[in-house]
């Protein structure tokens, strides 16, 4: 087991580093400042080539006790600071003054598994620093990637606060296997980002090409986000306070008939009702909008003495939804602590605690399925919210209850507790190595209850009242063991590193429901009398693997990194388990040319190319296994007998879908640093696909998980930093960033994947085809309405006009994808001022309104929108809306009538915040103190006509995007907060 | 150095073997091929998984009433399901996601009883008895007939597959159709094999007896499949209906309100019938159908009775039966075809009693003798003998208090095939019948045309448009579309 190797390999390195510990030299201490006059405080002091380092205290004072010898360059780092390296040479004072540099160069920038300065890094890396999002709301991880930099498309799927979010780095890469990129959180890789508190994170990095991104190997295929969580920085405790209260809201609603045209429509589809008794007048849209609340409080302490580096936060936040019911709720702890027990040992840990609550909305369904947003537009005005037996009402045409049963009717909580944390051991020996072992986990508890109530719903009395319990329970551990070199003599610096890492992931779920409820006094499954549900489930997977990594540079301009990295998988056959990905990258500091060194416009100028395959293994455990499911029960004599099915179909041949990567890039920075331009272009091959083939039913199965097809993905970014205006008393500095990314489904060996059901039995909406992107939008083409009948008429496969086409005449009618996605921002200061402006924008996806076929179908007696005003009444209007054809969709088929163009551009975040004078705080005894106020979402311009243009009914999938199906829109909310540090 | 980067390199080869023990991981919650099928438990729970077909293919649940009753003169769709409304209107499209929906779980039952007929001799287990294994592989057989009877019913011929698939080269499931005549030799050659290897009872417990294929089930399947095949083989029928009539099993008729109490199930007229307990072990079909007074909810139900059969049950004075299948009641939602006002009182498909929340333990037969008198009457008559099948159709009659037939209804073959037809449709309303009966009759084209049904919302007749090519279902679209090797039914 690789437990036994992990403690042998241990114990080697253990008795390797404790004959050399006294190569160290003794420690040195100094002083840090602004050209010789203000201190500077949290400046980084690290050993050149290592990770090991401390920072200046408040009053700018270091000490350095560990790893120094005659031969220790120390390199005195500071965002806006140029860079110094000094030699130790004997000294134990080392005084140093920064001066003040527009460049981020030389920005000490965290990679896989150690960090580096950022002018030495070959790959395609992206910073964003916590400056970017400290004034915004403090929910999810997610929307503070969006915009902020090249390459990185945050999908939202709705706006709910529960609602998760997908991120795909350079497009997407696979079609069944999951392309979310992989999120490693101080060293601990995760997938589900929804417990991280973003105010606990310090800086973010984003690995984008394989090279940067194949040291993570297999789950590096999607590109990595490293998430570094603050820690402490000054000798003098720093204690902060942030609190914030704000509201969210929708910025749209949609015309619906109102009562009297409600009854128009239902005339002419020939239903009638006693109409005169339905008096209400009620505008669901107001019922299911609300103003929601939210407040957020978040408490650290953070400092280092001497060896000692704490930082300790507890936080706290409520989030009420923009539709009723809907909330979130989140406490988190977190205690970050490194010490060092001596000279060449260090030992630290990260832990984090989480309970998050989230009561979700049913949106993305019809009211037929309780839809709340569709509800909300199809359920005509004429009724009220509840009838006189207590009972939701419904339309008075159909049993489909008001939108308030779905949200009010039923009772819906989710709970999870969540512990994320590990712990590390660091060790010198023989002068140039470090040994590093770590341990991490997460685990996480989730409960998710519901009780629908025996009296309120058809459903519910039919049932009898229906209580569900469902908990389920993951843990996950990662034991890596890393050993690392470096050394630099003359021109030359070397540094290497090798590990092995062993990760193991175990869920298992368990569910009750009870049905037949006495009362609506217990909401937990004992008060119901049938059991109508139970059952429990088990399963795990594995990884194992092991790292090398080589990088080297020859004078500060020749930079090559190398990895190689072998990864074993569970989910994979004893014969294809084994997955070798290798990956090259090199740079060019063009800068340091002799050439070059005269030009004094360009400050640094880097040419950089990398290429590399990494693996992706994420699909479901035992894959490759002919699974045989239980639960297909059937009565014999009375009593159910247990029985089996066969679940899949064995592949032993199942084996990595591998992506191989292709990046080359450039870094410019000119005119006193004050330009700083970054652009790459990628090339992504995914081979092998790991697909869930669609088989023909007849089979018996309906898919197969083979290694299916190729997708390709290229692009190009850019992003360009300037800094416009830099004085005294003012300062003003602008980002913005583009990416154009193209996918292509370059092969599916034939086959064809339709998917996205849509209502109404109007079949898929979705095409995965050979030559076209993922995320290709299927359907007929919309001709116009007849005069004569009213009808809708198509345009068939030969051209021709035709009101009943056939399956074969539908085509690729849209496209999800954008032609490109930007962000642009502008942070202002003047004085204590600061405005902070980000705009992100999305231009030339398509989007297909399910929304509107819902609403302008005219089928049945849902109410509809104002557009159907306009529909065809008698032989000879002229319109483009069909006649209203009850029980018959043809007239509102999937075509190019719901397409609609859903580029935005939005005012992500708007922030003022004025800093107190020193004058003022100086008077209060506080170190800092911001007011700010921050909307988000405050003005969106486009031209799609649907609640919200950045929605997508399902969700994260690689393959279903840009459909709107009532799908909770984002919403504008508005913040103000205040920001102390004592 | 060298020699460390030897010892590291050494240390990952070792730790790579070591690993393997880690990573290969077994489900923990599932079996699989390779150890589920060893033991006769185990084999009892793959034959058990295949019977559940019944429960979890939607077609057996209530689409076959769709497709029978509501797609033919009996029924109209109700509810507010457009697809459903495409049934009725017989204007069903290839997309349609119902059709592709049945397809799917049909061959998905075809495929576990394959499985089954396949492991069941590899089986080596003291406590497997040879009887048994008989058993298990007839019951499998006979499961695998019904499917494929139902399936060349719905599409006419459909790909034949008598074996479970292990490959998934395009060659081994890229499976083109074969002729309706190769499914029929198979279906009847099939039951004829099952019917000699099951026994008649499988004791004294009536839902056991009534719940797995018996011989007599094997018989009267083989009995319905030589009267619907294009060639009907008469003989064969009235050969397997002997077998049925002489099997120890003693299939009687019963009261005709007892076969639908909802409290009289496994009774001694069934011959094969879906079981359900209620719960989890629940029918969701009949909460669709029953009217608010029984189900406890609202909204608008499925499968409505046509303003044409209850005239056809009034006009034979047919009281008994009407009364045990439908039930009238006043409802909030308006009926286009009944009263387009509220309040109006409508009929209900009410051979289902239960509704119990969507968890009904009403059971659904799937072959009761009753059906299989009037077969044999159907038979007797095709066979030119009429005073026989005059002797069979009055034991049906004579049990809901119906006169025999007249000599008007029996005064020619014609006559009395259109009196038998009508009688089945009485009968068997709601059982999922009607199209094929009409279908075997060849009276498809002529009954839907000749439909008077009006839609009081225009007050224009339904134009049902019938044409022989819509006496089969479009091959799913879905599925043609993963298959080339299919070829689609003229539309």
């Amino acid at each position: 087991m690789i437990y036994k190797k992990v403690v042998f390999i241990t114990a080697i390195l253990m008795s390797l580093w404790c004959t050399n510990k006294s190569m160290a030299q003794s420690k040195v201490t100094g002083n840090v400042t602004e050209n010789g006059i203000m201190p500077l405080p949290g400046v980084s002091v690290i050993i050149k080539g290592t990770t090991t380092g401390v920072s200046t205290d408040f009053d700018g004072n270091y000490t350095f006790s560990e790893g120094i010898n005659d031969n220790t360059i120390l390199v005195f780092s500071y965002i806006g600071f140029k860079t110094q390296e000094i030699l130790v040479n004997g000294q134990s004072v080392i005084d140093v003054q920064l001066q003040e540099d527009a460049s981020l160069l030389d920005e000490v920038v965290l990679v896989g598994y150690g960090s580096q300065l950022k002018k030495d890094i070959t790959g395609s890396v992206a910073t964003i620093d916590s400056e970017a999002f400290e004034s915004r709301p403090n929910t999810q991880v997610g929307s503070l990637l969006q915009g902020q930099t090249a390459g990185v498309q945050v999908i939202s799927g709705s706006g709910k606060p529960s609602g998760g979010f997908s991120v795909r780095i350079r497009g997407t890469n696979s079609i069944n296997a999951s392309s979310e990129p992989l999120y490693v959180v101080d060293g601990v890789p995760t997938t589900d980002t929804r417990a991280i508190n973003p105010s606990d994170i310090d800086t973010i990095t984003v690995l984008k090409d394989a090279s940067s991104a194949a040291i993570y190997g297999a789950q590096g295929a999607n590109g990595v986000v490293l998430i570094t969580t603050k820690r402490g920085t000054t000798a003098k405790p720093k204690v902060s306070l942030d609190v914030y209260t704000g509201v969210s809201q929708v910025w749209n609603t949609l015309p619906v008939l109102n009562g009297e045209q409600y009854r128009d429509l239902m005339t002419e589809m020939g239903l009638t009702t006693d109409w005169d008794s339905y008096t209400e007048r009620t505008d669901w849209q107001d019922e299911i909008f609300q103003n929601g609340f939210s407040q957020n409080y978040q408490a650290s302490v953070s400092g280092k003495t001497e060896g000692t580096s704490y930082f300790v936060s507890a936080g706290h936040l409520s989030q009420e939804g923009a539709v009723r019911s809907s909330e979130i709720a989140r406490s988190n702890f977190k205690i970050n602590f490194d010490q060092d027990i001596n000279d060449w040992l260090k030992i630290g840990t990260r832990i984090a605690y989480t309970s998050y609550k989230d009561v979700d909305v049913n949106d993305n369904n019809s009211v037929n399925q309780g839809g709340v947003l569709l509800g909300a537009l199809t359920t005509p005005s004429i009724i009220g919210v509840y009838n006189a037996n207590g009972m939701f009402t419904s339309n008075p045409f159909q049993n489909w209850e008001n939108p308030l049963a779905s949200t009010d009717g039923l009772d819906r909580e989710y709970n999870n507790e969540r512990f994320l944390g590990n712990i590390y051991l660091e060790a010198k020996f023989l002068e140039n190595f470090k040994y590093r072992f770590n341990y991490g986990i997460d685990n996480s508890n989730g409960i998710f209850d519901s009780f629908l109530d025996p009296f309120r719903t058809g459903f519910g009395v039919a049932i009898g009242g229906q209580g569900i319990n469902n908990t389920d329970k993951k843990s996950y551990y990662i034991v890596e063991n890393t050993l690392s070199f470096n050394k630099r003599f003359n021109k030359h610096t070397v540094e290497a590193l090798v590990g092995s890492v062993a990760q193991k992931f175990s869920y298992e779920n368990s569910s009750i429901q009870t049905r037949n409820f006495a009362s609506a006094s217990v909401t937990t499954p004992n008060g119901g009398s049938e059991i109508f549900d139970a059952s429990a489930f088990k399963s795990e997977r594995a990884n194992a693997s092991f790292l090398s990594r080589v990088n080297y540079s020859f004078d500060d301009k020749y930079l090559l990194t190398a990895n190689f990295r072998a990864d074993g998988s569970s989910v994979f056959g004893p014969n294809k388990r084994w997955g070798y990905f290798p990956s090259f990258s090199v740079g060019w500091r063009v800068s340091n040319e002799n050439f070059m060194k005269d030009d004094n416009f360009i400050n640094d100028l880097k040419i950089r190319a990398g290429w590399g395959i990494v693996g992706n293994d994420n699909i479901n455990a035992y894959s490759y296994l002919g699974r045989v499911g239980s639960g297909a029960n059937y009565p014999f004599g009375g009593a159910a007998q247990p029985g089996t099915f066969p679940a899949s179909i064995e592949n032993l041949e199942l084996k990595w879908e591998e992506s191989e990567q292709t990046n080359i890039g450039f870094d410019l920075t000119m005119f006193d640093n004050r330009i700083n331009i970054t652009a790459d272009a990628y090339l992504k091959k995914t081979n092998d696909l790991l697909l869930n083939a669609p088989l023909p039913t007849a089979t018996g199965f309906d898919n197969a998980i083979r290694n299916i097809g190729e997708i390709q993905n290229k692009g190009i970014e850019f992003a360009l930093n300037t800094v416009n205006i830099q004085s005294d008393n003012l300062s003003w500095k602008t980002g913005f960033n583009i990416s154009f990314n193209r996918n292509e489904v370059i092969s599916l060996v034939g086959q064809e994947l339709l998917q996205g059901g849509i209502t109404g039995g109007r079949g898929e909406a979705s095409l995965v085809r050979e030559g076209e992107p993922l995320g290709s939008l299927y359907g007929y083409i919309f001709g116009g309405v007849d005069p004569t009948t009213g009808d809708a008429y198509y345009v068939d496969r030969d051209g021709n006009s035709t009101f009943t086409p056939s399956a074969d005449d539908r085509t690729i009618i849209g496209d999800a994808n954008p032609d490109f996605i930007y962000g642009i921002t502008s942070n202002l200061n003047y004085k204590g001022f600061g405005l902070f402006v980000f705009l992100q924008g999305s231009q030339g996806n398509d989007m297909l309104n399910v929304t509107r076929i819902d609403t302008e179908g005219m089928i049945d007696p849902k109410n509809q929108s104002t557009a159907v005003l306009n529909r065809w009444r008698q032989p000879g209007d002229i319109t483009n809306i069909p006649r209203a054809s009850f029980g018959n969709s043809d007239n509102s088929r999937v075509s190019t009538r719901f397409i609609e163009d859903a580029s935005y551009l939005r005012f992500k975040t708007i922030t003022l915040s004025y800093n107190l004078p020193q004058t003022i705080i100086d008077k209060l005894g506080i170190t800092a103190l911001k007011i700010y106020g921050t909307g988000e979402n405050m003005f969106t311009i486009t031209d799609y006509s649907g609640f919200d243009p950045e929605v997508n009914a399902f969700g994260g999938s690689n393959t279903v995007q840009g459909i709107d199906f009532g799908t909770y829109p984002q919403t504008r909310n508005v913040i103000f907060g205040i920001n102390a540090t004592f | 150095m060298k020699i460390f980067k030897i010892a590291i390199i050494g240390l990952l080869l070792s730790a790579t073997m070591g690993c393997e023990d880690y990573l290969d991981l077994q489900p923990i919650s599932e079996e699989t091929s390779s150890n589920a099928y060893d033991t006769a438990s185990q084999i009892e729970a793959a034959l058990v998984g295949a019977y559940e077909s019944f429960q979890s293919s939607e077609y057996y649940v209530w689409d076959n009433v769709l497709l029978q009753d509501v797609r033919s003169d009996n029924c109209y769709a109700g509810g507010d399901n457009p697809e459903i409304f495409q049934y009725d209107y017989i204007d069903i499209a290839p997309t349609h996601s119902r059709l592709f929906t049945h397809w799917s779980n049909l061959y998905n039952a075809i495929s576990k009883a394959n499985l089954v007929i396949e492991r069941v001799d590899g089986i080596n287990d003291p406590l497997l008895t040879e009887e048994r294994r008989n058993q298990i592989k007839g019951e499998a057989i006979f499961l695998r007939s019904y499917h494929y009877f139902t399936l060349v019913k719905l599409w006419g011929g459909v790909p034949l597959i008598t074996n479970t698939i292990t490959s998934t080269e395009a060659a081994s499931v890229n499976i083109p159709r074969a002729s309706i005549e190769a499914v029929y030799a198979q279906i009847t050659t099939d039951l004829e094999l099952a019917a000699t290897l099951l026994p008649d009872v499988y004791g004294s417990d009536a839902s056991v007896n009534k719940a797995r294929a018996t011989a007599g089930a094997a018989h009267a399947l083989a009995a319905k499949a030589y009267a619907q095949q294009p060639s009907p083989d008469y003989v064969a029928v009235l050969e397997h209906i002997e077998a049925v009539e002489s099997s120890s099993a003693n299939y009687t008729l019963i009261p005709y309100d007892q076969l639908f109490s909802g409290n009289n199930y496994n009774n001694a007229e069934s011959i094969i019938e879906v079981q359900y307990l209620g719960g989890n072990e629940g029918n969701y079909g009949p909460q669709l159908l029953l009217p608010p007074s029984v189900s406890g909810d609202s909204w608008r139900k499925f499968v409505t009775p046509s303003v044409d059969l209850i005239d056809a049950f009034d006009a034979e004075g047919d009281t008994v039966r009407k009364n045990a299948s439908i039930l009238f009641e006043s409802v909030q939602w308006v009926d286009e075809f009944w009263e387009n006002t509220q309040g109006a009182t409508i009929p209900f498909s009410y051979k289902w009693k239960n509704a119990s929340g969507f968890a009904s333990a009403d059971n659904t037969y799937l072959i009761r003798y009753g059906d299989i008198v009037l077969l044999k009457a159907e038979a007797l008559n095709e066979s030119n003998q009429l005073q026989a099948a005059i002797i069979e159709v009055n034991k049906i009659r004579t049990r809901v208090q119906l006169p025999d037939l007249t000599n008007t209804q029996s005064s020619s073959k014609e006559v009395l095939r259109q009196s038998i037809l009508k009688e089945r449709r009485l009968e068997l309303f709601q059982e999922g019948q009607r199209w094929d009966d009409l279908a075997r009759n060849n009276a498809l084209v002529a009954t839907m045309n000749a439909l008077v049904e009006v839609d009081l919302r225009t007050g224009n007749t339904v134009n049902y448009n019938m044409t022989e090519a819509k006496k089969l279902v479009p091959i799913p679209q879905q599925e043609l579309d993963r298959n080339p090797a299919l070829v689609q039914n003229p539309l």
